[in-house]
């Protein structure tokens, strides 16, 4: 072993590695020559012998050769570098002694190089390496802040016990000069940012404990050096003057001040009353220098630092302090001109300070009497708000003001008493939060917005919420009165045209509505602006100036005040001649579309006598590009919502033909359209002919007429109706051919299927209507698709829906259910036999539909026509696929495959005939199941597929346990994976004893979900591997 | 306060302190107009440069009693087009599962920039919903146009 303390000794190592250390010295050199930058490949090369170097036995001599060269800082920087991967690599090598000579060693060559004035990133590179070794486990060094500084002072190393007799505080600190200092300062930030690091990452447990333990010893030494070293500057600074200041040193000072913090509240806070106090004592110095020019910019960032994760470092002394400086020194005058627009953003840290500040007084500001000091920091904070420019984009103080105030109006209500005069004093600056708020919620200029981009808009637009959001946790403490703010804004500016400010206070009024709208508290503003002459002439059209964005706005409240209208239902023909006249606009489509369906919805019975004027907008609204599959499919259902509450049924149908003629003409374009060039003009086209059309049902389909399923026990399935023999019968034959034309010999499309099986399924929970089509179309529609096009998930759960929607009289509908089951048989079947053809998705879809159609149609799937088990038989088919999709990799047929055994083993037969045919399918098939679930456990499946695989097992072994435990023992046995054992002999994965106490534990478990799970992993684990375990 | 609540707080306030661009997290308010801290609203930006860019997805976040020990369910409301978000909009990832990924020190922050992730790098192990699942195995196109509709239904207002 050829260590530090090998008996060669130094000049014999410096002999033996003379050859590496010329090839080091030469490596550095040509590491920093300027040639070779810009060769990266030769650069690589250097860096990577460079690295095979450090790691060599020699390396400790190549460290301090080059450490002690003269070539260049870059040679010594190397060397210190060197020492520290050294004794990283060399870790497990060393041992007491050789950790004290290293130790020893490296203090003297710092001291050398700190008083031959080394460069700063030498001496910061070698006190890593004194860290480094401070951090080995056996290193017996303790106070090292104190050593390492009394070996400076002395000029060579001073041994821990010597050191101790010398006082640091009242001898060693004064005594070092302004090198020893720094190179100090350097050492302490590396000594508490590695015990930060240790105590948040633990790599080898009790090594690092030590030397955190070890670290936590000079926590008191850094703090007063931090101490020492600004109290120096900030005396210096008063009679030098601030251009004397070493502003690289107080920041050092400060930052270490923060380490030592972090180390310090990690670790022993509750038990070291003195460095508390010393902690807090830095602290206020840290404060002074805020005072110091050019100092004050660090020291806002230090504190608001410390504010936000050690606020423990902070007594009323310090507060004070700060709050004399906010309130009136050259800090004050930094954030005023921040207000003023004449600072920049790297002045902000002065805000963030004030802002911290506050934060941690929250409520408590707010004193009785209040200091002079804090009534001038709370005018500093409004004054934030006039900053010039748009929020978030230029102006970044006023977004951080803001969320202080949102967190003082979210805590008033429940701190402090309502009434009192501390609550009546909060609440008046949150009223003047509002005031300095408006202007700020503008929306851009044209002109400005122009030049932002995506990320600027969204900025922007987050700002706008968050106002909002103040707004919102304001309410309660301010009332309506803060709703009337926004609602004269509006008035006057919707008399005088001006767009902007209306458009600000109409947001700010329709995010309100979450607080007013439902309680119809602030119903007398909304009469005030709804109500006007000015909103009258808005209403009534050609309003063409009104800008789109406020127009967007516009209409957008309107659905937010969906239960204001219903109160006002006079006001809604003009509110839905704005909102039909506004969806011709690309920007207020969207939100015009929203707000139709929701007054619609919430209105439809005082809107029928308007209908024909709403079904003249739409008549000139679907020709428009706006009219697409996000936007017209909403305004169809608002109507249909108010067609729903006409009176009699042939109302209902002149409308619905009118509506109805229009798609079949579209229905028929798209047809062509797909055939032609146009082709994807045509699918378009008909997935908005279907989705407008579903959405007519969905309208049709209002919430308080919808049948109960259940209570419906007796009938024919398609009785006959005015809808389907009547006159209403035209308006189902449109629909019926819009569907014919859009799906046979069509282009299959899944968005098309999709709003095709909406069409259908508006119906099923029905008995009569527009949408309650012959049963017959179900299953032809479902049918004819062919196996393997994407949307037959979708497909198979409207058959699901069809069947649920007949289940109260299942057998009426027989032969439909029937033909449904046989059809996914007969997909089934074809994948089997053809398994290049396999489908994941209509396997899982149709394992999905079976495991529905069970607890209510099992009779019809267990005829005995169907359920003779021979191969060819329609249900063996069946349980053979489901059994099938267990073995294969795809998750979500395994998932339904084991969802449709739990059900199946959960299934009772209500006559003998039943309970003998599910008799002998358990009978016949749980043994399979068995086996085909052990041998997927058995580290097959993947670990995501355990909990579907035991939800089957655990049911087979609870209810049928007869059956199962000889299947689970025979599949067990039948497993024959073998392992090499640690004498290289082959020997069973499994052991005898492994399978019986599997099996026995997944018996006493009797089915409990969570402990068969736990065996179930176990065993998965044990035979696929421990490596896969989360846990390691 | 318990240690959910005080845990809750304490995200609120990093949240407020420092949030990814573009996403929303809150506690909803009650009718009073105070705050539900184990019920929040959240939404979550599609990432620049994927298919889902430009949209804007709302989620809830429902925390419970035994937060932080327990993860809180992710739910996007409504129900997202995603083969990793179940029927429900509840989403299916690793580290929502407390036998799987979940650790106390997982923030809010991480959650929804997890969620955000998955956005565009679905999980085809852990399928939630055929839907998106199957057009993600087996017509890509198809699935790429549902995302830009589903894009398109999500813009922020």
């Amino acid at each position: 072993m050829a260590t530090w303390m090998s008996d060669e000794g130094l000049g014999a190592r410096e002999s033996m590695s003379e050859a590496h250390i010329l090839t080091k010295n030469q490596l550095v050199t040509e590491l920093y020559n300027p040639a070779n930058q810009r060769d990266p490949a030769r650069i690589n090369e250097i860096q990577t012998r460079l690295q095979q170097l450090q790691k060599t036995e020699n390396a400790w001599a190549i460290a301090d050769s080059l450490l002690q060269s003269e070539h260049s800082a870059q040679h010594r920087f190397m060397g210190a570098l060197t020492f520290t991967v050294k004794i990283n690599v060399s870790w497990s090598e060393i041992n007491v002694n050789s950790a004290t000579e290293i130790m020893q060693h490296l203090i003297n060559r710092f001291v050398a190089l700190v008083t031959n004035g080394e460069q700063a990133m030498v001496v910061r590179k070698l006190a890593s390496s004194l860290v480094a070794i401070f951090r080995h486990p056996v290193t017996p060094w303790k106070q090292a802040v104190w050593q390492l500084a009394a070996s400076l002072v002395h000029g060579g190393y001073v041994s821990e016990e010597e050191s101790r007799a010398v006082d640091f505080q009242e001898r060693i600190l004064p005594a070092l000069s302004k090198s020893g200092s720094g190179a100090l300062l350097f050492f302490s930030i590396a000594l508490a940012e590695e015990a930060l690091r240790l105590d948040s990452e633990p790599q080898d447990g009790a090594g690092d404990t030590s030397a955190i333990q070890r670290a936590i010893h000079n926590i008191k030494d850094g703090l007063l050096l931090v101490q020492f070293v600004l109290g120096e500057i900030i005396q210096h600074a008063k009679t030098a003057g601030d251009d004397a200041v070493d502003v690289a040193l107080a920041a050092e000072a400060m930052n270490s001040w923060k380490t030592w913090l972090g180390v310090h509240g990690n670790r022993q806070r509750s038990s070291a009353e003195d460095v508390n106090v010393l902690a807090v004592r830095c602290g206020h110095t840290v404060i002074e220098t805020l005072r110091v020019p050019s100092l004050s910019e660090s020291a806002a960032s230090i504190l608001t630092q410390a504010f936000e994760t050690r606020s423990w470092a902070f007594d009323d002394n310090s507060l004070w302090l700060i709050s004399e400086i906010l309130a009136d020194s050259i800090v004050t005058a930094h954030i005023t001109a921040v207000k003023s627009g004449d600072e920049g953003v790297e002045s902000m840290s002065f805000v963030d300070l004030l802002i911290a500040y506050v934060s941690h007084l929250h409520l408590d500001i707010f004193s009785d009497p209040m200091t002079p000091q804090n009534a001038a920091i709370l005018a500093l904070i409004h004054g934030i708000f006039k900053t010039p420019g748009y929020a978030s984009i230029d102006d970044l103080g006023t977004p951080r003001v803001l969320e202080f105030w949102n967190d003082i109006a979210e805590s008033l209500p429940g701190q402090i008493e309502e009434g009192s005069s501390r609550y009546d004093l909060v609440k008046s600056h949150l009223a003047e939060v509002v005031l300095g708020l408006s202007s700020k919620l503008l929306y851009p200029k044209s002109e400005d917005l122009e030049d932002w981009g995506e990320e600027e808009r969204s900025e922007f637009g987050a700002f706008r919420h968050d106002a909002c959001d103040y707004l919102l946790s304001a309410y309660p403490v301010l009332g309506v009165d803060l709703v009337t703010v926004f609602q004269r804004s509006a008035t006057s500016c919707l008399e005088s045209r001006d767009w902007r400010n209306f458009e600000t206070a109409m947001f700010c009024i329709a995010q309100l509505s979450e607080a007013v709208d439902e309680n119809g508290h602030a119903d007398q503003c909304l009469d005030a602006i709804f109500g006007s002459d000015a909103f009258a002439r808005l209403c009534a059209g050609g309003e063409t100036e009104i800008p789109l964005k406020a127009r967007q706005t516009l209409v957008d409240s309107f659905g937010k005040y969906e239960s204001y209208f219903e109160r006002h239902s006079s006001l809604l023909p003009d509110v839905l001649n704005i909102l039909f006249e506004s969806l011709n606009f690309e920007l207020c489509a969207h939100a015009a579309s929203r707000s139709i369906l929701t007054l619609s919805k919430s209105c439809a019975r005082v809107l029928t006598s308007d209908l024909p004027a709403f079904l003249d907008q739409l008549d000139q609204f679907r020709s428009k590009p706006t009219a697409t599959v996000p936007t017209m499919p909403k305004v169809l259902e608002g109507i249909a919502t108010i067609i729903q509450c006409l009176h009699s049924d042939q109302e209902k149908v002149q409308t619905l033909e009118r509506i109805l003629g229009f798609f079949v003409q579209e229905a028929n374009t798209a047809r062509e359209e797909v055939t032609g060039p146009a082709h994807e003009f045509g699918r378009q086209r008909g997935h908005l002919v279907l989705s407008c059309i579903a959405s007519i049902g969905k309208g049709l389909r209002s919430e308080g007429e919808v049948i109960d399923i259940e209570l419906t026990k007796e009938g024919d399935p398609y009785p006959l109706s005015f809808w389907n023999s009547g006159p209403g019968a035209e308006a189902q034959r449109l629909i019926m051919e819009a569907m014919r034309l859009l799906i046979v010999d069509f282009p299959v499309d899944s968005s098309i299927i999709e709003a095709a099986c909406d069409i259908l399924k508006a119906g099923y929970t029905e008995r009569a209507g527009l949408f309650v089509f012959p049963p017959s179309m179900t299953v032809d529609f479902i049918k004819s698709f062919p196996l393997g096009i994407s949307g037959t998930d979708v497909i198979m759960a409207t058959a699901s829906s069809f069947l649920a929607s007949h289940a109260r009289h299942a057998m009426n509908i027989r032969s439909e259910a029937e033909a449904l089951i046989d059809h996914v048989a007969q997909l089934f079947s074809s994948m089997l036999q053809n398994p290049d053809v396999y489908d994941p998705e209509t396997a899982n879809a149709g394992i999905d539909f079976l495991t529905r159609l069970l607890p209510k149609y099992y009779p019809i799937l267990f005829t005995p026509a169907k359920s003779n088990l021979t191969a060819e038989s329609p249900l063996a088919v069946l349980l053979h696929f489901t059994l099938h999709a267990l073995t294969r990799p795809e998750p979500l047929p395994l998932k339904s495959a084991s969802a449709f055994w739990v059900a199946l083993i959960d299934l009772r037969g209500s006559s003998p005939e039943e309970m003998n045919i599910l008799e002998s399918v358990h009978q016949e098939f749980i043994p399979r199941l068995c086996y085909t679930i052990i041998q997927q456990i058995a580290g097959r499946c993947a670990r995501s597929d355990l909990v579907s695989l035991n939800d089957a097992l655990r049911r087979t072994v609870f209810k049928k346990m007869a059956l199962a435990r000889p299947a689970i023992k025979a599949a067990l046995d039948s497993l024959d994976a073998q392992v090499t054992d640690a004498n290289g002999q082959q020997v069973p994965l499994l052991s005898a004893q492994d399978k019986s106490r599997f099996l026995e534990s997944l018996a006493i478990a009797r089915g409990g979900q969570k402990p068969s799970l736990d065996i179930v992993r176990s065993f998965w684990l044990k035979c696929r591997g421990m490596n896969f375990d989360y846990a390691q | 306060m318990s240690l959910c609540q005080n845990r809750l707080q304490e995200e609120r306030k990093q949240w407020r302190r420092d949030h990814p661009f573009g996403f929303v997290a809150k506690p909803k308010r009650a009718p009073q107009g105070g705050l539900d801290l184990k019920n929040w609203e959240c939404a979550i930006p599609g990432k620049a440069n994927t298919l889902w860019e430009g949209g804007l997805f709302k989620l809830d976040l429902i925390f419970p009693d035994e937060y932080p020990t327990k993860p809180p369910k992710c739910k996007f409301t409504p129900a997202l087009f995603h083969p990793n978000v179940y029927p429900s909009g509840t989403v299916c990832l690793s580290i929502l599962n407390e036998e799987e990924g979940w650790r106390p020190a997982i923030t809010i922050k991480q959650l929804l920039l997890g969620i955000q992730d998955l956005l565009d790098d679905p999980n085809p192990e852990s399928p939630a919903q055929a839907e998106a699942y199957n057009l993600f195995k087996k017509d890509r196109p198809q699935y790429e146009r549902r995302v830009r509709m589903v894009v398109r239904e999500n813009q922020p207002n």
